[in-house]
C-alpha cells in the first residue's frame, strides 16, 4: 500500500493532469490534420465541391482547441491551488487542536488532582488554602483559554462593525492599563504621549481592549527579564496615529517575523514539543487592526533583544473632531 | 497492597501546580518526592539524585520526555518510569513502550490509580532488585557486541578492533549502545545530543563529529571511507553493518 503512496499525492496527479492535457491536445490536432488530408483525398478522388466540406480553417480549429485546453488547464490549476490551501489549513488546525487540547487539559489536571487530594486527605488550613489558590488560577488559565476561542468566533463573525466609538486613544490605553493593573502587577507598563495632547481615532472599545490585552500578555509572557517591561508610545504621523509597543522579551527571530501572525502558527515545533500557546493571539490582534483600518507590523533584532509591535491607525482629523466631537458617537457601517 | 517503604521519586513535570501536588501526594504516601521544572534538569536530578521512580511529562521545555527516557535507558534498563502526559494518542503511547517505559497514563488522571500504579511499579522493582546486585544493567545491546570483526565490550569498557585493544569512555559507551540499539536508523545530531548527552539541542553539533571521527578511527577500515557509521548530508549519522 505504501508503495503506491506517490501515485495518490496531488502534485503527482496535477502534473499527471497536465502532461495528459498536453497530450490530448497535440493528439486532436495530429487527427484532425490527418483526417482533413485523408477527406480532402476523398474530395479529389470523386471530383467532390470542397465548400461543402472543407468550409473551417486548419488554424481555426486549432486555436480553439488550444483556447479550451488552456481553460481546463487554468481550472485544474485553481483547484491544484485551492486543494494545497486547504491541506495547510487543515494541516494548522490539527495543530491547534492538539496544542489547544494541551492547553486544556493541564488545568484541569490540576483542578482534578487538588480536588481529589482534598477528598483524600485533612489537609492543614495554610496549605489548603495555597492549593485553593492554585486551583483559582487554573481556572482563570482555564476562562482565558475559553475567551479566545469566543474573541475568535466574535471576531469572524464580523457582529461588532455597528460598534465603532470616536474616543481618545491615549485615555482609552491609560484606563485598560488602570483596570488591568493586577494582571500585570509582576510588570511595568509605561504609556508615553510626546505630543502631550488626546490623539481620537474610531475604535470598537472592546476589540482594542482585545488586543491590548493580548499584544501586553504575550509582552510579559514571553519575557525573561527580571521586571518585564513595555514601553507604548504615541507617535502621530500626520493623519494617523502609530502605537510602538516596545518590550524587553524575549524577542521574535528574523524567520518567525513573518509567520507569527498566522492564524494557529505557533512559535516552536510540534515535532520537538515546544509550541506552546493557541497560535491565535496575534492573529486576532492582526484582525483586529484591519478591522480599524489599520495595520500591525513587528520588528525585532533577535532573539533576547526584544520585540516591537506597532500598531498604524487613521487618525480623526482636528477639523472632523470638532465637527463630530460633540457628538461622542458615531455609527461607521 | 504490600508497602514498599520509604522510596525517592523524581516528578519532571513542567507545570509547577500539577507537579506540586503530584509531590504532595506522594509525600503523603510516605515518599521523598523532587520536581524538576524541565527536561535538563530532569536529567541532572536523574543523575545526581539517583531516585527509585520517575514520573515523567513529555511535553517539557528544553528536552523532551521521550529523548529524557531514551537517554535514562542507555544507562538504566530498570528503573521504573511512569509516563504521564496530556498526549492520549495511541501513537504516543506506542512510542513511550517502545523506548521502554514501564507504565503510560494520560493527564486528566485518577489521583488513585495513580498512587497504586506508582505502587505497584515500586514493588516489582523491590523484587527485581533482590538477588541481582548491579543496578543500572546494561541496555539492549548485551555484555558483548561483535561488528565486522571488531568486538566491544560493554562491561569492561573496552574494544577489540583495527586499532588494536583500546579502552573506552563512558561516553563512547554511551553513544556506541545508542547506535547498536537504533541500528540501521538515521540518528540526527539533536537527537544525539540529547540523549546521548542530555545537552539541549542549541550545543554545538561539533561534539558529535568529533566523537564520530573517533569511532571511526577505531573501527572503519578506511576512516575516510566509512562503512559503519555513515553520516547523513547536515542531518546526523547512521550505524550500520552486515549480519
Amino acid at each position: 500500500m505504501n508503495r503506491f503512496k506517490w501515485f495518490y499525492h496531488p502534485v503527482f496527479i496535477f502534473v499527471f493532469s497536465i502532461v495528459a492535457l498536453a497530450a490530448s491536445l497535440a493528439l486532436y490536432i495530429y487527427w484532425y490534420i490527418e483526417v482533413s488530408t485523408g477527406l480532402r483525398g476523398v474530395i479529389e478522388k470523386y471530383q467532390l465541391d470542397p465548400s461543402q466540406f472543407l468550409e473551417v480553417q486548419t488554424w481555426v480549429v486549432i486555436l480553439v482547441l488550444s483556447i479550451l485546453v488552456a481553460i481546463i488547464l487554468a481550472g485544474v490549476f485553481i483547484i491544484f491551488i485551492y486543494n494545497q490551501k486547504t491541506l495547510q489549513l487543515y494541516r494548522m488546525q490539527r495543530n491547534f487542536i492538539n496544542s489547544f487540547t494541551h492547553e486544556l487539559k493541564t488545568p484541569v489536571t490540576s483542578l482534578k488532582l487538588y480536588l481529589e487530594t482534598f477528598a483524600k486527605h485533612e489537609l492543614p488550613r495554610e496549605d489548603r488554602l495555597r492549593y485553593v489558590g492554585f486551583m483559582i488560577h487554573d481556572v482563570e488559565r482555564l476562562l482565558d483559554n475559553i475567551n479566545r476561542i469566543m474573541d475568535l468566533a466574535r471576531i469572524e463573525s464580523g457582529s461588532y462593525r455597528k460598534d465603532f466609538v470616536e474616543t481618545d486613544l491615549v485615555g482609552a490605553v491609560e484606563q485598560f492599563r488602570r483596570s488591568n493593573a493586577d494582571l500585570f502587577r509582576n510588570a511595568e507598563i509605561r504609556v508615553h504621549n510626546p505630543a502631550g495632547k488626546p490623539l481620537r481615532g474610531s475604535v470598537i472599545p472592546s476589540l482594542l481592549d482585545m488586543f491590548l490585552m493580548n499584544i501586553l500578555t504575550n509582552a510579559v509572557k514571553y519575557n525573561k527579564s527580571s521586571v518585564p517591561a513595555v514601553d507604548i508610545r504615541f507617535v502621530p504621523r500626520g493623519n494617523e496615529l502609530q502605537l510602538r509597543f516596545e518590550d524587553n522579551g524575549i524577542g521574535i527571530e528574523k524567520p518567525e517575523l513573518r509567520n507569527i501572525f498566522k492564524k494557529f502558527y505557533q512559535v516552536g515545533s510540534t515535532d520537538d514539543m515546544t509550541a506552546k500557546g493557541s497560535g491565535l493571539g496575534l492573529y486576532l490582534a492582526q484582525q483586529i487592526a484591519k478591522i480599524h483600518r489599520g495595520k500591525l507590523d513587528a520588528e525585532s533584532k533577535g532573539r533576547g533583544k526584544g520585540a516591537v509591535f506597532t500598531l498604524t491607525l487613521p487618525l480623526l482629523s482636528p477639523g472632523a473632531q470638532a465637527a463630530e466631537g460633540s457628538s461622542g458617537q458615531r455609527s461607521q457601517s | 497492597m504490600m508497602e514498599t517503604g520509604r522510596k525517592r521519586i523524581l516528578i519532571i513535570e513542567d507545570d509547577a501546580h500539577i507537579a506540586e501536588g503530584l509531590r504532595l501526594n506522594l509525600s503523603l504516601k510516605g515518599h521523598d518526592a523532587a520536581i524538576a521544572l524541565d527536561g535538563p534538569s530532569g536529567l541532572r536530578q536523574w543523575k545526581e539524585w539517583r531516585p527509585d521512580l520517575i514520573v515523567l511529562d513529555i511535553m517539557l521545555p528544553g528536552i523532551d520526555g521521550l529523548s529524557i527516557l531514551r537517554s535514562i535507558r542507555l544507562e538504566d534498563e530498570r528503573l521504573p518510569i511512569l509516563i504521564l502526559s496530556a498526549k492520549s494518542e495511541p501513537e504516543y503511547r506506542v512510542k513511550g513502550l517502545a523506548y521502554g517505559v514501564d507504565d503510560y497514563l494520560s493527564k486528566p488522571f485518577n489521583l488513585d490509580e495513580f498512587l497504586l500504579r506508582v505502587e505497584r511499579l515500586l514493588t516489582r522493582a523491590a523484587w527485581g532488585g533482590e538477588g541481582d546486585p548491579a543496578r543500572g544493567g546494561l541496555a539492549a545491546p548485551g555484555p558483548v557486541y561483535a561488528f565486522g570483526g571488531n568486538v566491544i565490550d560493554f562491561e569492561k569498557f573496552t574494544a577489540r578492533c583495527r586499532a588494536g585493544e583500546v579502552s573506552l569512555t563512558e561516553q563512547e559507551i554511551r553513544l556506541l549502545k545508542l547506535f547498536i540499539i537504533n541500528r540501521g536508523k538515521l540518528l540526527s545530531r539533536r537527537e544525539l545530543l540529547e540523549i546521548g548527552w542530555g545537552y539541549t539541542g542549541d550545543t554545538p553539533s561539533r561534539t558529535v563529529d568529533n566523537f564520530i571521527v573517533r569511532f571511526r578511527k577505531y573501527f572503519e577500515d578506511n576512516p575516510h571511507q566509512p562503512k559503519y557509521f555513515r553520516s547523513v548530508r547536515s542531518v546526523g549519522y547512521v550505524f550500520d553493518h552486515d549480519a
